[in-house]
């Protein structure tokens, strides 16, 4: 049945990918949802929540607030936090409740940002989509709202958007980016670095978009500051390509992201592997390869038992259905940990 | 002004149990969801949820019928014993939520998940959210459809966070769908079963030997029922022992649709109530039994403790209430610095007695945004009681108090204190 999970659990939904973004920036960040949403974005997609402080709450909704769409009362309580903490900035990220009720974003920021006298950030996420659109809303909405003037270029600095610990499945990804060739000067933006990076974007000499959720923002600095941006994952970990390397005459199946897969093609193809990628999240314009887009565990079952493959290269989180519905049983499946699938980073 | 606020108990005690501060109600600020206390916000995080506890009937399933993102802890907490193959998602989309098609797929997911089983579920909990709670579904309707479609027991459970302080709160409410399945049968004299705990209740405790002493043979909880039918079999009771305040809307719909009855005892860490409340019991239940030794073992333990004389952090997250304990703390004569705690006219009483014997007691929520900003070093403590408590004091000797087997009566007491004398 259409969207009957029946052997992996849903991944990182796009209010968590909301947070990823904002989680560094010194905000206070308001989770509108009743509790449960928020306790699963700190308990299970925020791996920085138990090693790195950040003003993350629920707004604690109930149902009459829900069903009297109380946004002064919202608004009140940033207000409340904001003289506790005096952050940088607030935001609001949307759940299923509010998308439900209807809730008004756009005077919703007004009446927070009249109330706390704060610059808010309204990222409209759902519940219902995957963490890359959420990531993307909140990249856009940040460089919209604080990226606004023109700063000297700094040369050499290059300005990467995309990174976060849901796409990177690491807590170091910017030192291993830095690490690579022409990225010295690299900065993450809200990964390791805080509001004022995002402010001056326009510094930069040039712009990566590092993860498919980052190119709509790239776009947007681009056009507006006029700094080249090009897609690029820039890192993967060093055990992945190796394994790639060594891959020969094979029918391979990755199931990644979008950037991940281009790194790892290229090395693919370079030793006749006859490559076929398939993937649960979001992808960006025109490619030289063919796409299986997957909606949900029937969609990957299907492609699983219609296509025979050596190997196959995804989160492990994956291998059991593999295992069930392959038509070669031998092939070889390599884990590449996915924090947004299976909540394990890479190391 | 960065400081994790709190009143004293003196203060609390003063203001009465009509002017609780807003800092202890969840509804008028923002909540943190401190990693000390991450299990309020997300159950799965530790302890017993919604889901979990709906899995607590042997042999069921669970079909989690929601947006991706309320199914998401499900993936670390599917990973523990028994669960990994137990839960199923049905996720909604944007169009499921608009249209509500999504309510027709429901009996057909439970047919196809029971049919795909090697061996059959003894039933199908549905679990539904918030946004069915927004949506006003009829589950109970979607029950019986599935029931018809599956061929299978089901249960609705009602993982409605929004209505979480209200009179039938998701884990006062879960408690009462995990019985529902009870269907009525001839009553026995010897059975009774055990109301409160999702986790079994220590057979160390004292409280069985009464219980065996007033004549009962067979004493059933639901997390020691081995499969279905000894689940099944809670429905002959003679009555139900209610260990925690949560289960009575459950023992309330036991005794209205089973005519079983139910008593209430609730755990305490002061040894002089679990004495009297095992003499209510006895009286209540014909019991004779000699609990002498127990108390005078507890005492023991107690007075061993007392010659190290610490000061005590109390926490919320633990086998105990925060109030009780503390005043049970206090009247043995130990020093209670803090409490993470929610004030609420439920345990005014108890904070009253508190503040009566030690006044300068900070009480802080451990849900308030200020918490972000509190430092163990403003408060004296020896001894951190409690995974919340202990998160905060890093440098003190802890106790997490935790586990999932209930510790109960007297022997509870002395287990605790063995703990605190072996630090």
């Amino acid at each position: 049945m259409k969207n009957l999970y029946k052997m992996i659990s849903p991944f990182s939904p796009d209010q968590s990918g909301a947070v990823s973004v904002l989680y560094e920036l010194g905000g206070v960040v308001a989770v509108l949802d009743a509790g449960g949403c928020a306790g699963n974005i700190c308990g299970f997609d925020e791996p920085r929540w138990m090693t790195k402080k950040s003003a993350v709450f629920s707004a604690g909704l109930r149902d009459m607030d829900a069903i009297m769409g109380r946004d002064e009362l919202l608004a009140e309580k940033l207000k409340a936090a904001c003289e506790k903490i005096d952050p940088e900035f607030c935001a609001v990220v949307g759940t299923p409740a509010p998308a439900i009720i209807g809730t008004d974003f756009d005077s919703l920021r007004q009446m927070i940002e009249e109330m706390t006298g704060k610059k808010t950030v309204c990222v409209e996420t759902t519940g219902t989509k995957y963490f890359d659109s959420g990531e993307e809303k909140a990249y856009l909405d940040l460089f919209k709202t604080f990226a606004e003037k023109k700063f000297d270029a700094v040369e050499g600095k290059t300005g990467v958007v995309g990174v976060t610990p849901l796409e990177f499945s690491c807590l170091d990804a910017d030192k291993k980016i830095r690490n690579v060739k022409g990225f010295e000067n690299a900065v993450c933006f809200g990964y390791n670095s805080g509001l004022d990076e995002i402010v001056k974007a326009s510094e930069c000499e040039k712009l990566v978009a590092a993860s498919p959720s980052a190119v709509k923002a790239c776009e947007y600095l681009s056009a507006k500051f006029d700094i080249p941006y090009e897609k690029d994952r820039i890192y993967i970990p060093e055990k992945i390509k190796n394994k790639c390397e060594n891959i020969k005459d094979k029918k391979v199946l990755v199931i990644t992201g979008q950037f991940i897969f281009e790194k790892l093609k290229d090395i693919l193809n370079k030793n006749n592997n006859e490559v076929t990628f398939a993937s649960f999240f979001m992808t960006k314009g025109k490619t030289d390869y063919d796409i299986i887009k997957l909606s949900d565990e029937d969609s990957l079952t299907e492609l699983i038992s219609s296509s025979e493959f050596d190997e196959v290269i995804g989160d492990a989180a994956f291998e059991k259905i593999y295992r069930k519905f392959a038509l070669n049983k031998t092939s070889e499946f390599t884990d590449f940990p996915s924090f947004s699938v299976s909540g394990r980073l890479t190391d | 002004m960065n400081n994790a606020e709190y009143f004293t108990t003196g203060c609390l005690a003063e203001y009465g149990p009509d002017m609780i501060p807003d800092l202890y109600k969840s509804a008028s600020h923002l909540i943190y969801s401190s990693p000390a206390s991450l299990a309020f916000n997300s159950p799965g995080a530790s302890g017993f949820g919604v889901k979990r506890a709906g899995l607590s009937v042997p042999g069921s399933v669970m079909l989690l019928v929601s947006p991706g993102c309320c199914g998401r802890n499900t993936t670390l907490e599917s990973v523990r014993d028994g669960y990994s193959d137990r839960f199923y998602f049905l996720e909604l989309d944007d169009t499921d939520i608009i249209t509500g098609r999504y309510q027709e797929k429901i009996p057909r997911a439970c047919r196809e998940i029971a049919g795909q089983r090697d061996e059959k579920p003894s039933a199908v909990m549905i679990c539904v959210t918030c946004v069915d709670a927004l949506l006003g579904t009829d589950a109970e309707a979607l029950v019986k459809e599935s029931e018809n479609e599956c061929g299978l027991p089901v249960a609705a459970c009602y993982m409605y966070a929004l209505t979480r302080d209200s009179t039938l709160p998701p884990m006062v409410s879960v408690r009462k769908s995990v019985y529902s399945l009870l269907k009525k049968k001839e009553r026995r004299p010897d059975e009774i079963n055990i109301l409160g705990y999702f986790s079994p209740v220590d057979r160390s405790s004292e409280l069985f030997e009464i219980l065996e002493s007033a004549g009962i043979k067979k004493i059933r909880e639901i997390s020691r029922c081995k499969d279905i039918s000894e689940y099944y079999d809670m429905a002959r009771a003679n009555f139900s022992l209610v260990l925690d305040s949560s289960s009575n809307y459950a023992a309330d719909d036991m005794m209205k649709r089973l005519g079983i009855p139910y008593i209430e005892i609730v755990r305490t860490y002061d040894i002089d109530k679990i004495d009297k409340t095992y003499r209510s019991l006895c009286s209540a239940i014909g019991a004779k039994a000699e609990t002498e030794k127990y108390y005078s073992s507890a005492k023991s333990e107690i007075e061993k403790a007392k010659r190290k004389n610490p000061v005590f952090s109390v926490g919320e997250t633990l086998n105990a209430d925060a109030f009780d304990l503390t005043l049970s703390l206090l009247r043995y004569g130990f020093k209670v610095s803090e409490i993470f705690g929610t004030p609420s006219k439920y345990n005014y009483g108890m904070i009253k007695k508190i503040a009566a014997i030690s006044p300068d007691t900070k009480v802080y929520s451990n849900l308030s945004p200020s918490m972000l900003f509190y430092d163990e070093n403003e408060n004296k403590c020896d001894i951190s009681v409690g995974k919340d408590a202990s998160y905060y004091h890093s440098n003190a000797e802890k106790i997490l108090w935790a586990d999932e087997i209930q510790p109960f009566g007297f022997a509870g007491v002395r287990k605790l204190f063995e703990e605190i004398n072996s630090l």
